[in-house]
């Protein structure tokens, strides 16, 4: 609860300095803009906290969607896949390598940092190689299938829903149901957890299948969103993003710790502050260091509201 | 020890993997013949490499003329693309093709006067042509591409036609670092010297699409009073045609950009953009290949022409013109 307050607290006060420096942020169409990355992070964020609860990482986030993003292409425009099936295709791609990175932490005990650095290389690789290293798109074509990415209620885009959608699905199975007991049992301390019979690899395999089905939805939307897929450089980073959500939203990269809506929060946080820094004129060389000084901070306030909370409380 | 054995099956399995999913100067072996009669003809056919800045469709085009030069001019040529477009990429990868051994190279700098120094000891050890962005510092035989300044003096030209009366502009691009880039910029803002039209900022995005798109969002919500989208690189003409319609903006923000993406050319048929100054990255890829077998076979005194730039010029693309060019296009790609 405390890492949620803190993160909430961060967030309120961003959205109000923000306000009070620039009117336009509340602007229908910004909201629109902003929340619909948030709904791309967010989804994908989500996977990358379900894997750090386990106490693992997954570095492939990024080039898993750029392969998502060519082999989506790919299937609609060359290898004539009707939208379902290509959907289908890209899912099931993604769950069979979610599935090798359990496999191989879980049966070959490789560590999760090794086994996903590596699938960081080897997707990058093949997307490149499948997409010859030249641009992939969906053309002006597949117009109600971009909707998805580009479509909105009122202020309120597709992928935002979606996300909500998802962390709904989530919450229900790592708060409530008995597979997220097992999941944050895993994370708290795996040989207790293996000694009272949860069943560890299972409950492993499973998170990194999930998270890898999440990057391959966020990859879709991402990919319907840019309408070109850059093979060498598509979701370059984003595991980075992924990650930095996951850890401001209270998952600590120990293990057994976190929450759905805390990655959502910290997902926002990171978009607002991308969109700050436009909104604001900042200098573009800026970015990354003006980034990375307010998560360092927010990281900070969150350690010392975090320890006031628990004195108090 | 059940696991080691595993283990290494393993890591021999990734090794195995790994190298044939990441292509390498090594397995890029030309496509067009067998391997066993490459290895053979090798030492006949003289290789020469091609080494873009970064991997974008453009590139795509250049490698048509490539692959028509090695018909043309019997050679082998060596196509590379910096994955991520960084300048310790392109390094890495001309110097592996340096230790593998080849009669010529023809590179696009991303950095010209950063790399100046690295591209000299290139330069001492084989020709060295610089395509599409020039390092004039580098000891480079000659330059082929084109002239990036005029061709911004051409989009300052499009951009007048849009707004006659003056206004505001901004300019997107991946990195300001580059020259083209930074010569782009320069032609523009001197066509635009006393025209009234004011340049708010230019907005780089890291060479990532989906930030490109989101940056041009963020910029019509932060300056509603913006006229006219400027989009440098080969993406951001299409980023920036996603942005103005998803806004509902089609109509009151008029878009210039550069070079001939297929969903540029399909925006400007949509009246989405206005127009987009072209290179001729198919002739980048031919006559830079043509100057390096002529230097190769009579000597660099003699090929090279004065001055050592070859202008492969600029093409002005608007709605009135677009279809005949886009069927050029596809004919010269084989896409038809």
């Amino acid at each position: 609860m405390g890492k949620l307050i803190g993160i909430a607290c961060i967030l309120a006060l961003l959205c109000i300095g923000l306000a009070i420096q620039e009117p336009k942020f509340f602007q229908e169409r910004n909201i629109l803009n902003l929340s619909r990355q948030i709904g791309f992070l967010g989804i994908y964020a989500m996977g990358a906290g379900i894997v750090i609860i386990t106490g693992g990482i997954d570095l492939s986030v990024g080039s898993l969607m750029g392969l998502i993003g060519v082999l989506l292409a790919m299937s609609l425009t060359e290898w004539g896949l009707a939208v379902p099936a290509a959907v289908l295709f890209c899912l099931v791609v993604a769950a069979l390598l979610g599935w090798t990175h359990g496999f191989l932490i879980t049966k070959a005990r490789l560590q999760p940092f090794v086994v996903t650095l590596c699938g960081l290389l080897i997707y990058r690789g093949a997307a490149r190689y499948i997409a010859e290293d030249s641009t992939r798109g969906f053309g002006s074509g597949f117009t109600t299938f971009k909707k998805l990415a580009n479509g909105h209620i009122g202020p309120i885009p597709y992928s935002l829903i979606l996300m909500f959608a998802i962390a709904l699905g989530l919450i229900f199975l790592i708060h409530f149901s008995v597979y997220g007991r097992h999941l944050f049992a895993v994370g708290g301390n795996e040989q207790a957890a293996r000694f009272s019979g949860v069943p560890v690899n299972r409950v492993k395999t499973i998170a990194y299948i999930l998270a890898a089905l999440l990057t391959c939805v966020a990859g879709i939307l991402i990919a319907l969103y840019t309408n070109a897929i850059q093979p060498a450089s598509h979701g370059q980073f984003y595991e980075l993003y992924a990650i930095a959500a996951a850890v401001l939203g209270g998952c600590s990269l120990r293990g057994g710790e976190g929450t759905v809506i805390g990655v959502i929060l910290g997902a926002t946080l990171i978009q607002i502050l991308w969109n700050a820094v436009t909104l604001l004129g900042i200098e573009s060389y800026l970015e990354y260091a003006v980034i990375g000084g307010v998560i360092l901070i927010s990281a900070i306030a969150d350690e010392v509201l975090r320890t006031r909370f628990r004195r108090v409380g | 020890m059940h696991f080691t054995k595993t283990q290494i099956a393993i890591a021999f399995a990734m090794a195995i993997f790994f190298g044939c999913g990441n292509p390498s100067p090594e397995s890029e072996a030309p496509k067009s013949s067998e391997p066993t009669e490459s290895a053979a003809s090798s030492t006949e056919k003289p290789t020469f490499a091609f080494v873009t800045n970064n991997a974008s469709n453009f590139w795509a085009i250049a490698k048509k003329g490539l692959d028509k030069a090695e018909e043309d001019f019997d050679i082998i040529v060596d196509f590379q693309q910096p994955p991520t477009g960084t300048i310790a990429d392109q390094r890495r990868i001309i110097e592996n093709l340096l230790n593998k051994g080849i009669d010529g190279i023809s590179v696009s700098p991303i950095d010209a006067e950063n790399q100046s120094d690295f591209l000299k000891e290139v330069a001492d050890q084989v020709p060295l042509l610089c395509h599409d962005s020039d390092a004039p510092q580098s000891g480079r035989l000659a330059y082929v591409g084109t002239n990036n300044f005029k061709a911004g003096v051409e989009a300052g030209k499009l951009i007048k036609e849009v707004l006659p009366e003056g206004g505001q502009i901004m300019l997107f691009v991946g990195l300001l670092d580059a020259q083209n880039a930074q010569d782009r910029k320069a032609g523009i803002e001197k066509e635009l010297e006393g025209s009234g039209i004011e340049i708010l900022d230019t907005r780089t995005d890291g060479v990532d699409t989906a930030k490109a798109r989101a940056n041009a969002e963020d910029a019509m919500v932060s300056n509603p009073d913006l006229d006219c989208l400027v989009g440098l690189w080969s993406y951001n003409g299409p980023a920036l045609a996603d942005a103005v319609k998803g806004s509902n903006k089609v109509g009151d923000i008029d878009i210039v950009c550069f070079d001939e993406d297929g969903s540029t050319l399909q925006a400007i048929q949509d009246g989405i953009i206005h127009g987009t100054v072209v290179q001729q990255p198919y002739q980048m890829g031919y006559q830079s290949m043509a100057l390096l077998k002529k230097i190769h076979d009579e000597g660099a005194e003699k090929a090279v022409p004065e001055g050592g730039v070859i202008d492969t010029g600029v093409q002005i693309v608007r709605k009135d013109n677009v279809e005949q060019f886009w069927a050029d296009l596809k004919k010269l790609t084989g896409e038809d």
